[in-house]
């Protein structure tokens, strides 16, 4: 099986080094897909509803088309004329101006048949409730899975704790908002788009208008951000292709702000009803969950209980509900962060009860062992000693606390291909049709390479973000650096091998007199002789070498165990909780690049801050629209909020690369509810715990 | 559109001139879209001035003096992105909440998407494309690259230039100040402690090169 | 947005003339951090936009023997950073510097912070057509309300967004206003309306007036004051609540006290009766515990927003417990 060369071999991997756009970047030249601009192209926009249920009886576009600078209209993107949210297509056109086509939105004239709308989740269940899909249910069949003997299982537990779980809807608005750049040459269609899988958007937009993949070509040079929102194509990518169609033009499609956060995907929520007992020694016994949540008009919004902790005997029924708002996509780390609030707090909640340390509680029931060792680093680099005062002790307002929680997660890398052309001049492209989505792919590309090749990453040219290049999936699910890595390695190799065949063949020599050195090739025997790169590579002659490779079992692994440990200040006359340190311990296997991979692991907590404390998607009950479309009132966390963050890398070299993106998301937001308990001695069951929750709970509780 | 008060047709050049715009050296014109269609710009006196329809305007932005036809409604952003071709400051929300259009007007960061171009004719912009006079990376600019300062790098354009202010006014910043002075900016990859870092280095940096 | 007349009107005394009466068919810009954001989102279509940050008097901070004379179309960062300001005047110093973030702060001026339309998020979006735009409801009384007001709300129940507004009415401060009929000056306390006064409009300003500059008495000697701003997000957020206090205290009495609420109410909320508490007697923690009390008595809060209670309470209370330790 393959292996990567052991650490202290390395040159490039597993250190620090910077990304090799970051130039292009901050200097602002690195064009993203809002910033493409084609000769002769239109601006297309999509006119949405405004109404969260509704038909469209009539589009009248008349007053549309005869306005100046209009070149392309449609009045049939939705393919049913049924709107199921507010934010959803109704027509969509492209003009020759930004002002043409604001001002072209305006004259449409929609007639809609506006139909009753539920846009809660609970109300959602009732059964007189409207329906959001007339021939279905808004309560899906449940979906049950279980182990063991739940009733067996409590009946033997000494202590049971029993309680309800809230967690809100989170979206994902990248900075960069969803949209494409679309051009037709001849029957070729090309897309510009900000996206997570270039592949996967050619597949989804063939199939929309039913053209031969082999047509359609996605480039994504770079884009801004993802998180799962742009794993797939979207309408508009589909919409923009056949205004461009129409026009004969060149269109750039990017949707507003507003419309980005209606109908470009969401974390859905969920409510948990939890009941788990232990034996007296700190044993789990017992766990059973009836869970239900929403992701609006698409499905799953499963929680991933029960999490990490070894239970014999658990059951776990699950509900997805439709209601009237936009569908949900997988967000960083699908189900986890909200089966990790419920389940965390559980642990400590019976950790309690029966009087033992958190800590102790976790390392009874925790099966894991990299886990088992993380779990005592983080505590040692926390102070957990601290965690000993009682929850609530604190003199005077403010009051300070610790909580701990777990991560997980489990795929590891899988099929993607790469090529390599080697230039007698030394020079080297590498082609992958991965995506560089803020992770640092396009490093990672040059930097495997060059590790391998033994020499400079200023030989390698990383080609990426295009579906002309070698199959890659998408970069979601943490598969990113685990498929591509392994792929770009295996690709190197057969490089390697085939350049030293050349050089064997030029000079005459039978291939076992020659061997790799750093970047050099050894020439043993009679006239012992060392080639630089450059000299290896002149034996192509005119000839460039091109290979290809793929991924490889043994260079990755799946599976990450991680945890969070949390220090915060609540102040109990305001309800403000301030995040004051974090500490990771983070599972990454064999670390590509530490200075990215330290990023992302800060990336993932602040996330879990900003969804822990600030990020809530509003729906008003009386419009059944998002009240709050926007950065003003839907907040996410900024640089006030940031903490002291403080990173373990916890390395396994041996195992390869696994992913590491999501797993720091998992915890944080559970830690945080747990460091609150300590802090003040109420708990908070339901997300964002903003400063009004914080209070309401104070008081009602009266601990204040 | 009619001029109230006795407009005396004044020509574009003293219009221009009465604006107050010195005209450098180097006057770039861009293409498309530069002949007014419905030009009615007018000092109505000195003391009033109104502008309707599309008129060509001069933008000094990275030092050099652009001529552009924009309409009142037209926003610096707009200006900058799609006539001049400047992408670097970046579109994320388009109402003030999020400083990815962050640039620098007369050394001041603002928000390019909530100025109007007729607003800042008089103006000195710096867009992050121009925070460097030459091709080689300020000390802010290579600090973000050291220590990583992004990931997408969408909102990378409104920090360097956000920080780059900041730096001017406090070249000394504690890590509270540096995080105040970006407090306008959002990063939704949340890369702020490298960004703290970044600018941390570039501190150090600027101080030891004065 | 919509396509307008742009009109740069350099002297004060011809601006008038190119504001009409119609509030919908002028608007006046200043900064335009919050007029172009009504205009994109398409709730305003001003056919003329007129900018007033050419008009020398509306410019700039003089500092006289009475106090202060901010012209309107002064830019936030300018009095955040005066050092006068900062020294004797630090209730407005530290509100001004919470509004909004730098960047904003560099555009917008202190008149367009007065000026300023509400934030209540039904009055923010196109689709909801309420009380205030002169629909025939209030989409926050059975709707999404836990920012709205606790305090003289209805049949609307936005509360103000300034900052600056609480600090400068807690400073005693004035504006004079311009218009038609010349120049007009009226304590700042009473150019702001509630609902029941004026649904449509914040204020007593007719769309062909405009606010031209503000007093700010000088504070007497031995006056401490400040300003706590509760927000959810530090980094760029509207007050949750606020408090601006002052006190001039002697010989340990309290001489003067001024309390104004931001963030709970249509209007600046002026807590007379808390002031009353306080003034003539220490600043003990009974008083101020009264005092925090009285100012939230007449509060009616809505479904989810009496939380607010709690917190203006408290923040009232750790106001003036610092200026008692100042
Ligand atoms: C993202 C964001 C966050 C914000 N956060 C805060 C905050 O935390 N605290 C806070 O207090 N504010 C906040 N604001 C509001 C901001 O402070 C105001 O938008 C700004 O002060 C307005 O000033 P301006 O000069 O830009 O006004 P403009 O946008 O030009 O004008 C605002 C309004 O006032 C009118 N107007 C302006 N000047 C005058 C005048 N002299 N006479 C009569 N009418 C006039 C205009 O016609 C318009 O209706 C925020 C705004 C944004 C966009
Ligand atoms: S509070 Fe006022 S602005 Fe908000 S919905 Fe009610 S009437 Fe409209
Ligand atoms: S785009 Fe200008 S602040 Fe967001
Ligand atoms: S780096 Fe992606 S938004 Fe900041």
């Amino acid at each position: 099986m393959a292996k990567w060369k052991s650490l202290n071999e390395m040159k490039i991997l597993s250190s620090y080094y910077p990304r090799l756009d970051a130039p292009l970047k901050v200097q602002g030249k690195a064009r993203y897909i809002y910033d493409i601009s084609l000769p002769g192209m239109l601006y297309g926009a999509i006119l949405t509803s405004p109404y969260p249920s509704a038909k469209i009886i009539r589009i009248d576009d008349s007053r549309v088309r005869k306005h100046p600078g209009v070149r392309a209209v449609l009045t049939d993107v939705h393919p049913t004329g049924r709107i199921r949210y507010a934010g959803e297509e109704v027509a969509a056109v492209a003009a020759t101006s930004p002002e043409a086509l604001q001002e072209a939105l305006e004259l449409f004239q929609v007639e809609y048949e506006v139909l009753p709308f539920v846009v809660d989740l609970e109300a959602a269940m009732d059964e007189k409730a409207p329906r959001v899909f007339s021939d279905r249910p808004n309560v899906r069949k449940p979906r049950e899975r279980e182990e063991g003997d739940i009733e067996k299982g409590f009946a033997e537990a000494d202590v049971v704790v029993e309680r309800e779980f809230r967690t809100q809807v989170q979206v994902h608005v990248p900075l960069e908002p969803h949209g494409s750049v679309v051009t037709w040459e001849g029957d070729q269609l090309i897309i510009y788009d900000s996206t997570q899988a270039v592949h996967g958007v050619r597949e989804g937009v063939a199939k929309a208008l039913d053209i031969p993949v082999s047509r359609v070509r996605v480039i994504c040079e770079h884009m801004g951000g993802g998180f799962g929102s742009k794993l797939w194509a979207g309408r508009y990518t589909a919409i923009a292709a056949r205004l461009s169609r129409q026009a004969g033009a060149p269109v750039k499609l990017m949707l507003t702000r507003k419309q980005d956060f209606l109908g470009a995907g969401n974390r859905p929520n969920s409510v948990q009803k939890i009941k788990m007992g232990a034996r007296k020694d700190g044993t789990l016994v017992a766990f059973y969950a009836e869970t239900y949540g929403t992701a609006g008009i698409a499905t799953n919004a499963n929680v991933r209980l029960p999490f990490i902790y070894q239970v014999p005997n658990w059951k776990h029924i699950h509900r997805d509900v439709f209601i009237n708002a936009g569908g949900g996509r997988p967000f960083r780390a699908p189900g986890c962060p909200q089966a990790s609030f419920s389940m965390e707090q559980m642990m400590d909640e019976l950790a309690e009860k029966l009087g033992m340390d958190p800590l102790e509680f976790r390392l009874k029931n925790d099966p894991n062992t990299t886990r088992q060792k993380e779990w005592r680093i983080g505590a040692e680099k926390i102070g957990w000693s601290r965690r000993r005062k009682a929850p609530g002790s604190d003199p005077g307002p403010v009051k300070r606390g610790l909580g701990m929680a777990a991560s997980i997660w489990w795929p590891g890398g899988r099929g993607t291909k790469a090529s390599m052309t080697i230039y007698p001049d030394g020079s080297v492209e590498v082609r992958c049709g991965t995506q560089d989505i803020g992770t640092g792919t396009r490093t990672l590309v040059a930097s495997v390479a060059a590790e391998e090749l033994g020499i400079d990453m200023r030989w390698i040219r990383p080609l990426i973000g295009d579906s002309n290049y070698p199959y890659s999936g998408a970069s979601g699910g943490s598969t990113t650096a685990p498929s591509v890595g392994p792929a770009i390695k295996n690709t190197a190799e057969k490089a390697r091998a085939a350049l030293l065949e050349r050089v064997a063949r030029n000079l005459g020599l039978a291939p076992e007199k020659l061997t790799w050195q750093a970047g050099s090739i050894r020439i043993t025997g009679s006239q012992s002789q060392q080639l630089s790169w450059k000299e290896i590579c002149q034996h192509l002659e005119n000839e460039p070498l091109e290979v290809h490779g793929e991924w490889v079992k043994g260079l990755s692994s799946a599976g990450v165990a991680g945890c969070q440990f949390v220090e915060v200040a609540v102040d109990t006359e305001t309800g403000q909780i301030q995040v004051e340190k974090v500490v990771a311990v983070a599972d990454c296997g064999l670390v590509l690049n530490r200075l990215t991979t330290e990023n992302q692991i800060n990336g993932g907590i602040l996330q879990g801050i900003s969804y822990a404390l600030l990020e809530e998607r509003y729906m008003d009950p009386t419009t059944g629209t998002m009240v709050n479309p926007n950065y003003e009132s839907y907040k996410i966390l900024g640089a006030m909020e940031t903490p002291e963050i403080e990173i373990i890398l916890y390395d396994e070299p041996e195992r390869g690369v696994i992913g590491i993106g999501e797993p720091p998301t998992i915890p944080t937001a559970a830690a945080i509810a747990n460091a609150v308990y300590h802090a003040i001695g109420v708990r908070l069951r339901e997300l964002p715990m903003t400063p009004d929750r914080v209070l309401n709970a104070l008081y009602q509780e009266k601990k204040v | 559109m009619p001029v109230k008060k006795g407009s005396s047709g004044i020509s574009r050049r003293d219009f221009l001139k009465g604006m107050g715009t010195t005209i450098l050296s180097t006057a770039v014109v861009t293409g498309g879209g530069l002949v007014p269609d419905s030009a009615t710009a007018a000092l109505l006196d000195d003391t009033v001035e109104t502008i309707s329809g599309r008129v060509k305007i001069s933008l000094r932005v990275n030092h050099k003096v652009y001529s552009v036809a924009v309409e009142p409604r037209t926003t610096l952003l707009e200006v900058l992105r799609e006539r001049l071709g400047l992408t670097g400051a970046k579109p994320a929300c388009n109402r003030g909440e999020c400083g990815a259009c962050t640039v620098l007007v007369d050394n001041q960061p603002m928000l390019a998407c909530s100025l109007l171009a007729v607003d800042v004719r008089d103006a000195d912009i710096i867009t992050v494309e121009g925070l460097s006079t030459d091709d080689t990376l300020t000390a802010v600019q290579k600090a973000f690259v050291e220590k990583d300062g992004l990931m997408c790098g969408f909102c990378t354009p409104g920090f360097v230039v956000a920080a780059t202010a900041l730096l001017q006014k406090n070249p000394n910043p504690s890590l509270s100040e540096i995080k105040q002075g970006l407090s306008g900016n959002l990063c939704r990859c949340a890369a702020y402690p490298k960004i703290f870092e970044a600018v941390q280095q570039a501190a150090r940096t600027m101080q030891r090169g004065k | 947005m919509f396509p307008f007349e742009y009109i740069n009107v350099r002297e004060l005394t011809a601006l008038p003339d190119y504001l009409e009466k119609d509030g919908e068919k002028s608007a006046i810009l200043a900064g335009g951090t919050d007029l172009l954001g009504l205009m994109k989102e398409g709730l305003l279509k001003p056919r003329k936009v007129v900018n007033i940050k050419q008009i020398r008097e509306l410019r700039g901070i003089r500092d006289t023997r009475k106090g202060l004379e901010i012209g309107a179309a002064t830019r936030l960062s300018e009095i955040e950073q005066h050092p006068i300001i900062q020294q004797q005047y630090p209730v407005l110093a530290q509100a001004v510097a919470s509004i909004a973030t730098p960047q904003l702060r560099n555009m917008g001026t202190i008149g367009g912070n007065l000026c300023q339309r509400p934030r209540c998020w039904y009055f923010r979006g196109q689709e909801y057509h309420c009380l205030k735009k002169g629909g025939d409801m209030c989409y926050a009384v059975d709707g999404l309300n836990k920012y709205h007001a606790i305090l003289g709300g209805g049949p609307c129940y936005i509360v103000h967004p300034s900052d600056a507004a609480p600090a400068l009415i807690a400073l005693g401060a004035t504006v004079e206003i311009f218009g038609p009929q010349g120049k007009r000056t009226v304590p700042l306390e009473e150019f702001f309306q509630l609902p029941e006064d004026n649904l449509l409009r914040e204020n007593i300003l007719a769309p062909n007036e405009v606010v031209t500059r503000i007093f700010v008495p000088r504070p007497e000697a031995e006056t401490r004051s400040l300003y706590l701003k509760f927000r959810e997000r530090q980094s760029m957020d509207f007050a949750i609540t606020s408090v601006a206090a002052l006190v001039q205290l002697r010989n340990g009495k309290v001489q003067k006290a001024r309390l104004v609420l931001g963030g709970v109410a249509p209007i600046p909320w002026r807590a007379r009766e808390a002031e009353k508490i306080l003034e003539g007697n220490s600043l003990s923690a009974d008083r101020i515990q009264q005092a925090a009390e009285a100012a939230l008595k007449e509060a009616d809060p809505l479904d989810q927003n009496a939380y607010k209670v709690i917190l203006a309470r408290n923040l009232i209370r750790k106001a003036f417990t610092q200026l008692q330790n100042a």
